[in-house]
């Protein structure tokens, strides 16, 4: 399987960079940048998140030289933000409280009996992909809504797993929890979601 | 003997598949007999999806053409430093 003569459309953006075009650094800054902020505000309150994400970019003019391609762009990128943004935390010494608590959303926690049955049984089925239903605008608007209302670590960890595409591990790496504890944090955060949806495919709103 | 709320706890390491063997077929076994909880997972299976396809994150102009402009700056000294060495 010789496959070494393809060359895939992220080397092409790699040499681009490498080779400093502007062109394909603008490119690169609209691909990547909103996974740095997923990874950036983590950490970081808007601001800083957002300070830290330009000051990467500009490092990386320099450090794309030294890149190797052992891990994807979108990985090392993630890797770079993840480092200065903790270390922006160590010197500002704000503690990241993630929330581990209980795996039931407490809306979702009241819909069950006693008994551990339904009491109110989630009542609807989505007769269509996910990709038509992206092309009803409300919904998409209702999504960025609630994803803007998740706690930062819940709204990250789902960002990076579901939208970017991350594996677990690295995850884990880029927002320093535990295997268990991220998959609190996607727990809760789906959750959210779910009802999300569910409220608006029974009454139309957000 | 899972029950509804259980499952409801579990629902997202099933859908990842993390669960062990055991915890895994007690789910598709309460499946088996409880529409409700099927039609909870098929619904939180298609919420997943649809952050899959909402991953064009709205971006904020504003703040891209500021990273964009401090970039071609960064590229434009670079390039005259190099041209021009002090
Ligand atoms: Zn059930």
């Amino acid at each position: 399987m010789e496959t070494a003569t393809h060359q895939s459309d992220e080397d092409i953006l790699i040499q681009g960079l490498k080779s400093g075009s502007e062109a394909d650094f603008q490119k690169a800054v609209r691909l990547y940048t909103p996974g740095m902020m997923a990874v950036a505000s983590y950490y970081l309150d808007k601001a800083s998140a957002e300070e830290t994400v330009q000051d990467c970019w500009v490092t990386v003019i320099d450090a794309i030289q030294n890149f190797e391609g052992r891990s994807g762009l979108k990985t090392w990128l993630h890797r770079i933000v993840a480092n200065r943004a903790k270390n922006h935390l160590r010197k500002h010494k704000r503690e990241v409280s993630a929330d581990f608590s209980e795996a039931l959303d407490p809306e979702l926690a009241s819909r069950f009996r006693p008994n551990g049955r339904w009491a109110t049984p989630p009542s609807l089925r989505f007769h269509e992909d996910a990709e038509s239903l992206m092309e009803n605008g409300a919904l998409s608007d209702c999504l960025d809504q609630h994803l803007a209302r998740l706690p930062e670590t819940q709204r990250s960890a789902l960002m990076l797993y579901e939208a970017h595409q991350h594996k677990s591990d690295d995850v884990c790496n880029l927002l320093d929890v535990s295997a268990s504890n991220l998959r609190v944090l996607l727990h809760r955060a789906r959750q959210k979601i779910f009802l999300m949806v569910e409220t608006f495919q029974e009454t139309g709103e957000c | 003997m899972l029950m509804c709320r259980d499952l409801a706890r579990i629902a997202s390491d099933y859908i990842d598949d993390e669960l062990g063997t055991a915890q895994k077929l007690s789910v598709k076994m309460h499946l088996m007999m409880c529409r409700y909880c099927r039609s909870f997972i098929g619904n939180l299976r298609a919420s997943t999806a649809l952050m899959q396809a909402h991953s064009s994150q709205k971006l904020d102009e504003e703040f891209l053409r500021r990273i964009e402009e401090r970039v071609a700056d960064s590229l434009n000294a670079r390039n005259t430093g190099n041209r021009n060495p002090e």
